[in-house]
């Protein structure tokens, strides 16, 4: 171990770094904020040949898959780099390394090279994420030094050699690639020439540790294998004595463990326990047992605590208190004492008749502790972020996280109480966002804002104001109380962020949708259109329908028409407010007199009468709805009519469909890599509408949609969060169902074909089929425990956050001042007021200042 | 009836009011004087649109302040720079403005000075009350009031000095304070007044002055002669308080308090206690017929001090009274030329005949009527004690007895006037309970009311579920009576009252730990801070009576405090808004935590219902889209999630843990058998 030393001390910096507050993770992750080194093919061969440690990626095709892995490969390279090893990746589609990167078979692993030559290439299903590439590539490196252990025998082998020359550090874990597996092949790498390091599988070895192999939880355990001049029992056994380390299994409790191994067995003190210094680091979470000797028997005692101590050993520390000092001060009818320092510095005296009883104390304690333990530090990791500067907020976080950044507001007007009239005249179209600093999902949006304004202005759109309100400051304009003669156009802001549309003579639009930039800047664009656009040529029609200005912005709104026999017809002022009402979110054209009489024939319909375009429907097949009396009524028929039959689910759409109430029937779909793939997601798509005509009625509980994994990444984690795992692609998953929280997974052997989805729906409703998991019910209690005040003042001074009890009950905020009698004595009159402000008692009965 | 009111209002508006005696005009409310809280009360119920009238005795509003302070320095702060534009912050700051919903009508119109012209005052009254056109009659000089009781009820029936009755359902006293406070003592009639006192300090040139009183009166006067009197002492029964410790503006100003400095340096002033009952002022008896006339009468100017307990009887002592004769170094032992009582106003109960008596208030001296928590007469329905006068409620704790106080107790008043009679709820907001959090920041950060009037009003907010109700300024002491008074119902969800408090302890307050920064250790702050109360029931009398020691209000189901700020912005995202939002969540029972979009998709789909916010606004369509792929930030809330739920990955987006643990690839390619 070249440098195991230097290693060592860095280990033990980030140790220290972490005690004084930071994470251990952020002293090897986080110092490197560098993207992944790419190698040119040139470099590589140079590292290559000059002999040094690489891990390498050859990237051809970036996969979500893919692309999550690269983000943990950047992360482990800091870390690796401490051991030496170079991490990077070669990107095959600017330069062709041989082999590695024309073979499609190796595209799914990442090599190792060491020496001059490709060491091991792993797959990148057991690479995951930095855990596991830090643990699987110091396995490899450590090969020859980390034994693998399978039985007993083996490990009888093992000790047997071992014997009198090393002793063993055995670990257990229960998968590789876990964080636990990674701190014993870190550990391993620094004390390698030390100790034998030993990784068992579970089974039989664990058996022989003791261990309950149900239990599943990690361990390591130190066999004393080298001999020990402590010992008063000479080893008889064939096997070494076994320590187990007690703490939950991480880098620096394994740390700690090995450092408290190599402490001195017993100290002798000649000071009074509670004046001994509580351990130090890295022990100072470590107990301290005092026994105590007499020079009579101090031999004796000190045999007796070695023995002891041995038990004791990886537990606890062991000290040898000599009474005959003057300083010790223990009463003689105390023969043991110890101190918790993680609970308390004070000393615990008792009196105890034999070592088991000792031993006992701490064995029980100590699983009174394990029990408490568990709550214990995963309260403290919850008082960490509960109490210290972690935002649990993944909104606030971010916000947070870009504090420093300052928003760039240059290119929207500054809209005040002063000006906000004057502002809103000045353009056709005002797009005002009020927003609190405070708030951090405005805050959040407010970036997505200015990027609208960016990319407004980039594009030249000058008939559109962007404007922006402070309600923190301007609080009367939020309140829409502007104090101007001119009337307030808005209602009380009382909801943040919210995005208002002003227009000329027309009333305020409200902007409920997404809050982001590209469906704002969707919404903006559509709102340019008057709503109803006015329609009396044919080519005006058709260019309603074809209107190429919102299709270059990428996306394709919904239209509407509105077919009336003439202007004066009721219906076009029903027709009329629910197009305003719709205004940004869809584009409503009206058409009266003969042409609508000539578009109704078209399609089959009488006047009055809409027609829906809903933008995934061929435009010669409108849905045509009745004229309703009210817009609310006609407003929900075109919601209706706009929604597709056989959604794929995306996240801006997913609550449109939800509200609907259905059964989901959920398609999950990889992403399609070439052209066949691509062919055979419309064939899926396809057949899930064969089910859905198939089915029929039946099927009008069930929403059969679907959902792309590679435009919709979030999808992933719902189906793993389904099914527990991945299942391979295509899934069809049957989910939110009007009867319980099951979720079924149709059998992934065999082949999605409308019929037997049916089929398999029938079951499901039969009850014959077995649910793959469940929904979470959940009430969304608070995550974290508030920081409850009333305790902390009940604690730190009891008695004054109490109700007072009836006898208690004057007044004393009333006090009567001048009717107390301070200070009449003459001879004190200069004295007292020499003594400003507290001397006085304004209060008869406190004679204190209540105020003060 | 409605004929008298007809015709009133005629009168009214052609502005030629003339009241012949005996005649007599029934009125909805009537608000006696037309002072700074009369104006005040005026406003609201003009823009209620109420039938009220405010009578004043003078010709002009404010008169009080046409003499006093006698030395025409107000000492109430007008901060007309505050770096700010937000009004209702501002009014923090600016302690002389009443309020209006008119940006310009305040009092920074009419001074720029940070300690104002007393003069100023009347005119900005004067303004007030013109602008905002506000029906005050001048020179209606009240001499009785009494109650009487009819079918329709019980109204008050004032007296001018003309024997017109005025009839009112509703009467609002805002008379202020202005009948000098005395102490009868032996020699009180040797005394002068504040109130006619020469201010002009050459006719004060090598004199020896006693001053009685320590409070802002007293202290102003010793400062205006310091540079000509000779010896300045100031004696009261208690020592000095100062405002700047006690955070209570009655108590004495630094602006008035440079005899501290001459006291402190020895130059020749000094402050003595002692109880004004206890003193005798007196002269000197003439020794004897040996001295000549003209020394005689030099001596005879002079006043001493003594005590009764020396003292035979009378006003006129001999030398063997004199405390000096007893104690050779007696403090006071040396004769004044003046003695000045500085010991401030009372309010002047005479008017109040026995059916519309206001008891004086236990507190204070006895020197203001006793009000409820809503400043209605104890035993005098109907009636309401307005401005100064309502100060027996937080005397000496908060600025009831002060403009900048009061101005909206008197807007608390007018909302329990509206509820009470006529059936308007106090107004409220409507929150969505994941906006409620954004709401008391900003409450917080701007609110004036709670912030001046701290410990007497505060924010109600009354939780329903997923909303909640936001009350603004109620006086807390009237909460058992909330729903009445309010006309808002408080449901099983419980209610929270956010208050402004100082600290109670007394420390050193100039001193290195005077602040907490700590926000655990927010309920040590000594400065002005935020503090919530939650309760899953309005308390009861009982409990408001017995609360703790020095709280406003009772041990609530929880409490919160945030900790003081230096800059009293109260946004810090980790100092202030993450506890206050895990108080919150606790107060409600439910995650108050924001998601973005991605987020609450996966819960949507992965969980019957996903969190509240995703619920209120990702579910309405309104998700926070993700701003382009921001790198995992919030480690904590994965983990935490992650282990609570031990079940998949919850909030972390990047990397879900089923991904680690199963061996499940995601296979790019399809495997279809179809």
């Amino acid at each position: 171990m070249r440098c195991a030393e230097n290693l060592l001390s860095i280990m033990w910096m980030c140790i220290a770094a972490f005690l004084l507050g930071t994470r251990l993770g952020g002293c090897a992750e986080t110092a490197n904020t560098s993207e992944l080194i790419e190698f040119a093919a040139a470099d590589f061969y140079e590292k290559l040949h000059s002999g040094k440690m690489m891990f390498i990626y050859f990237e051809y095709k970036v996969s979500p898959t893919i692309s999550l892995f690269l983000v943990e490969l950047e992360k482990s390279a800091e870390a690796l780099q401490d051991y030496g090893i170079l991490v990077g990746k070669v990107n095959c589609n600017r330069e062709v390394v041989h082999t590695y990167c024309t073979d499609q078979r190796l595209m799914h692993s990442v090599f190792l090279f060491r020496g001059g030559k490709e060491f091991l290439g792993l797959d990148l299903d057991t690479v995951f994420d930095v855990n596991s590439i830090v643990s699987e590539v110091l396995f490899a490196i450590l090969r020859e030094e980390v034994k693998y252990v399978h039985t007993d025998t083996d490990l009888m082998a093992m000790e047997k050699a071992a014997r009198g020359k090393k002793d063993i550090v055995l670990g257990y874990v229960h998968s590789l690639g876990t964080q636990e597996h990674r701190s014993i092949m870190e550990t391993a790498y620094v004390y390698g020439s030390k100790y034998q390091f030993i990784l068992i599988t579970g089974g039989p070895v664990l058996k022989q540790l003791g261990v309950n192999e149900s239990s599943h939880s990690s361990g390591v355990w130190f066999l004393h294998c080298r001999v020990h001049s402590g010992f008063t029992t000479p080893m008889t056994s064939e096997r070494c004595p076994v320590t187990p380390m007690r703490k939950p299994l991480s880098t620096l409790s394994l740390h700690s463990f090995l450092q408290l191994i190599e402490a001195p067995l017993v100290s002798e003190v000649y000071d009074d326990p509670s004046t001994v210094q509580p351990p130090q680091f890295p022990y100072q979470h470590t107990p301290q047992v005092f026994l105590f000797s007499r020079p009579v028997t101090e031999h004796l005692d000190l045999d007796t605590a070695t023995a002891l101590a041995w038990r004791l050993r990886g537990l606890a520390q062991l000290l040898l208190v000599h009474r005959q000092s003057p300083a010790v001060k223990t009463p003689d009818e105390y023969n043991v004492a110890y101190r918790l320092p993680e609970k308390s510095l004070d000393v615990k005296y008792l009196t105890l008749h034999n070592m088991d009883e000792v031993l006992e104390l701490f064995t029980n304690e100590d699983k009174a502790e394990d029990k408490e333990e568990g709550g214990d530090e995963g309260l403290e990791d919850e008082e960490d972020n509960a109490h210290s500067g972690e935002l649990d907020d993944e909104v606030a976080a971010s916000v947070y996280e870009n504090r420093g950044n300052l928003l760039d507001s240059d290119l929207f007007t500054q809209i005040r109480s002063d000006n906000f009239h004057t502002a809103v005249a000045r353009s056709g179209l005002t797009v005002v966002l009020f927003y609190l600093k405070w708030d951090a999902v405005s805050m959040a949006f407010f970036s997505s804002f200015i990027d609208v304004a960016q990319s407004l202005a980039d594009s030249e759109v000058d008939d559109i104001q962007m404007g922006s309100v402070d309600c923190g400051e301007w609080t009367d304009l939020c309140a829409a109380q502007s104090g101007a003669a001119l009337p307030v156009l808005f209602q009380p802001i009382t909801a943040f962020p919210t995005v208002l549309v002003f227009f000329p003579q027309e009333p305020v639009l409200h902007y409920r949708g997404m809050l982001g930039s590209e469906a704002l800047h969707r919404f903006i664009m559509l709102c340019r259109f008057a709503a109803p656009v006015l329609l009396s040529r044919q080519e005006e029609v058709m260019s309603f329908l074809q209107d190429e200005s919102s299709q270059a912005a990428g996306y394709r709104p919904d239209r509407v028409l509105g077919l009336f026999k003439a202007q004066t017809d009721i219906g076009v002022s029903v027709f009329t407010e629910a197009a305003k009402s719709l205004r940004g979110e869809v584009m409503t054209g009206l058409l009266t007199d003969g042409l609508a009489e000539k578009w109704a024939a078209d399609h089959t319909a009488d006047l009055p009468v809409v027609l829906v375009f809903p933008s995934w429907r061929k435009q010669t097949h409108p849905s045509s709805l009745p004229v309703s009396s009210s817009a609310e009524e006609l407003l929900t028929h075109i919601n209706d009519a706009r929604l597709h039959p056989m959604p794929e689910l995306t996240v801006e759409n997913l609550p449109s469909f939800l509200s609907l109430g259905k059964s989901l029937l959920l398609l999950f779909v990889g992403e399609e890599e070439d052209e066949i793939g691509h062919r055979q997601n419309q064939a899926l798509v396809e057949e899930m509408k064969q089910v859905v005509e198939l089915g029929g009625v039946r099927m009008e509980r069930y929403l059969a949609c679907w959902i792309h994994l590679g435009r919709t990444p979030a999808g992933m984690s719902v189906l793993g969060s389904y099914l527990g795992s991945l299942p391979p692609l295509p899934a069809l998953v049957h989910t939110h169902s009007l009867s319980g929280d099951e979720v079924y997974q149709y059998p992934p052997s065999s082949p999605i074909v409308a019929p037997s989805v049916l089929q398999w729906l029938q079951r499901i409703e039969e009850g014959t089929e077995t649910p793959a998991g469940m929904l979470v019910e959940d009430t969304w209690l608070p995550e974290v425990e508030f920081y409850d005040f009333l305790k902390i003042i009940d604690m730190q001074e009891p008695g004054s956050a109490k109700q007072r009890t009836p006898e208690g009950e004057e007044d004393d905020n009333d006090e009567e001042v001048d009717e107390d009698n301070v200070n009449v004595e003459d001879e004190t009159w200069e004295k007292a007021a020499a003594v400003p402000s507290y001397s006085s008692a304004p209060d008869t009965k406190h004679n204190t200042h209540s105020e003060l | 009836m409605d004929l008298n009111l007809l015709c009133f209002i005629l009168l009214v508006l052609t502005g030629c009011v003339r009241s012949s005696p005996n005649h007599h005009h029934h009125i909805e409310y009537c608000v006696l004087g037309a002072g700074p809280a009369g104006l005040q009360m005026g406003y609201f119920l003009s823009k209620a649109q109420r039938h009220y009238i405010i009578l004043e005795r003078n010709q002009g509003p404010g008169s009080f302040f046409n003499r006093y302070p006698r030395h025409r320095k107000l000492i109430s702060i007008n901060k007309i720079y505050t770096g700010r534009q937000n009004r209702e912050f501002n009014l923090r700051h600016d302690w002389n403005s009443l309020l209006s919903h008119e940006p310009d009508l305040l009092f920074k119109r009419v001074s720029g000075e940070f300690y104002p012209p007393a003069d100023a005052f009347p005119r900005y009254l004067a303004m007030f009350a013109t602008e905002l056109s506000l029906r005050v009659r001048y020179g209606v000089d009240v001499g009785r009031i009494r109650a009487v009781q009819s079918g329709s009820g019980r109204s008050y029936v004032l007296t001018d000095q003309n024997a017109s009755d005025y009839s009112c359902s509703v009467l609002l006293v805002a008379t202020g304070l202005w009948v000098p406070q005395t102490v009868d003592f032996v020699g009180s009639d040797l005394v002068e007044g504040y109130e006619s006192i020469s201010t002009n300090p050459d006719d004060y040139r090598d004199q020896a002055v006693l001053i009685l009183g320590k409070g802002n009166s007293a202290f102003e006067t010793a400062q205006s002669i310091l540079g000509r009197a000779s010896r300045v002492h100031m004696l009261s029964s208690s020592a000095v308080r100062l405002a700047w410790q006690t955070h209570y503006v009655g108590d004495l100003r630094a602006v008035n308090n440079e005899l501290l400095d001459t006291y402190q340096l020895k130059s020749l002033d000094g402050l003595v206690e002692a109880r004004l009952e206890k003193i005798v002022i007196a002269k000197r008896k003439e020794q004897n017929h040996r001295s000549c006339g003209r020394k005689k009468t030099e001596r005879n100017g002079k006043l001493y001090l003594t005590l009764t307990k020396y003292v035979q009887n009378g006003s006129v002592v001999s030398g063997e009274e004199l405390a000096g004769h007893h104690i050779d170094n007696f403090p006071t032992r040396k004769p004044y030329d003046r003695v000045i009582r500085c010991l401030g106003f009372r309010f002047n109960f005479s008017v109040f005949d026995g059916s519309a008596r206001l008891p004086p208030s236990e507190n204070a001296k006895g020197r203001l009527p006793a009000v409820t928590a809503w400043y209605e007469g104890e035993d005098a329905p109907g009636l309401f004690v307005l401005g100064t006068a309502s100060h027996s409620r937080d005397y000496r704790s908060s600025a009831g007895g002060f403009v900048h106080g009061f101005r909206y107790t008197a807007r608390a008043v007018h909302r329990v006037l509206e509820q009470r009679y006529h059936g308007n709820r106090w107004p409220s907001i409507t929150l969505l309970t994941t906006q409620l959090l954004s709401w008391i920041l900003k409450r917080v950060g701007e609110a004036s009311g709670p912030y001046q009037m701290f410990e007497v009003l505060g924010d109600v907010i009354l939780l329903r579920g997923s909303h909640c109700d936001y009350v603004e300024e109620f006086p807390i002491q009237a909460l058992p009576q909330f729903s009445s008074l309010s006309g808002h119902e408080v449901s099983s969800h419980g209610l929270l009252v956010l208050v402004m408090q100082y600290g109670k302890k007394k420390i050193d307050y100039l001193g290195r730990s005077r602040a907490e920064t700590d926000w655990t250790k927010a309920w040590r702050s000594n400065f002005l801070h935020p503090v919530l109360y939650f309760y899953d029931r309005l308390p009861t009398d009982k409990e408001m009576t017995l609360r703790p020691h020095s709280w406003p209000l009772p041990r609530p189901r929880a409490l919160h405090h945030m900790i003081e700020d230096f800059l009293t912005e109260w946004d810090g995202p980790v100092s202030h808004v993450q506890p206050l939002r895990r108080f919150l969540e606790h107060c409600v029972q439910t995650d108050l935590r924001s998601f973005y979009a991605d987020s609450c998709f996966r819960l949507s789909l992965t969980h019957r219902k996903p969190p509240l916010f995703c619920r209120q606004r990702y579910l309405q369509q309104q998700g926070v889209a993700r701003r382009h792929r921001q790198p995992q930030h919030a480690h904590a809330a994965g983990l935490i999630a992650a282990e609570r739920q031990a079940g998949p990955a919850q909030s972390d987006p990047a990397f879900p843990s089923f991904l680690a643990q199963a061996e499940a690839s995601v296979s790019s390619g399809l495997k279809l058998d179809l």
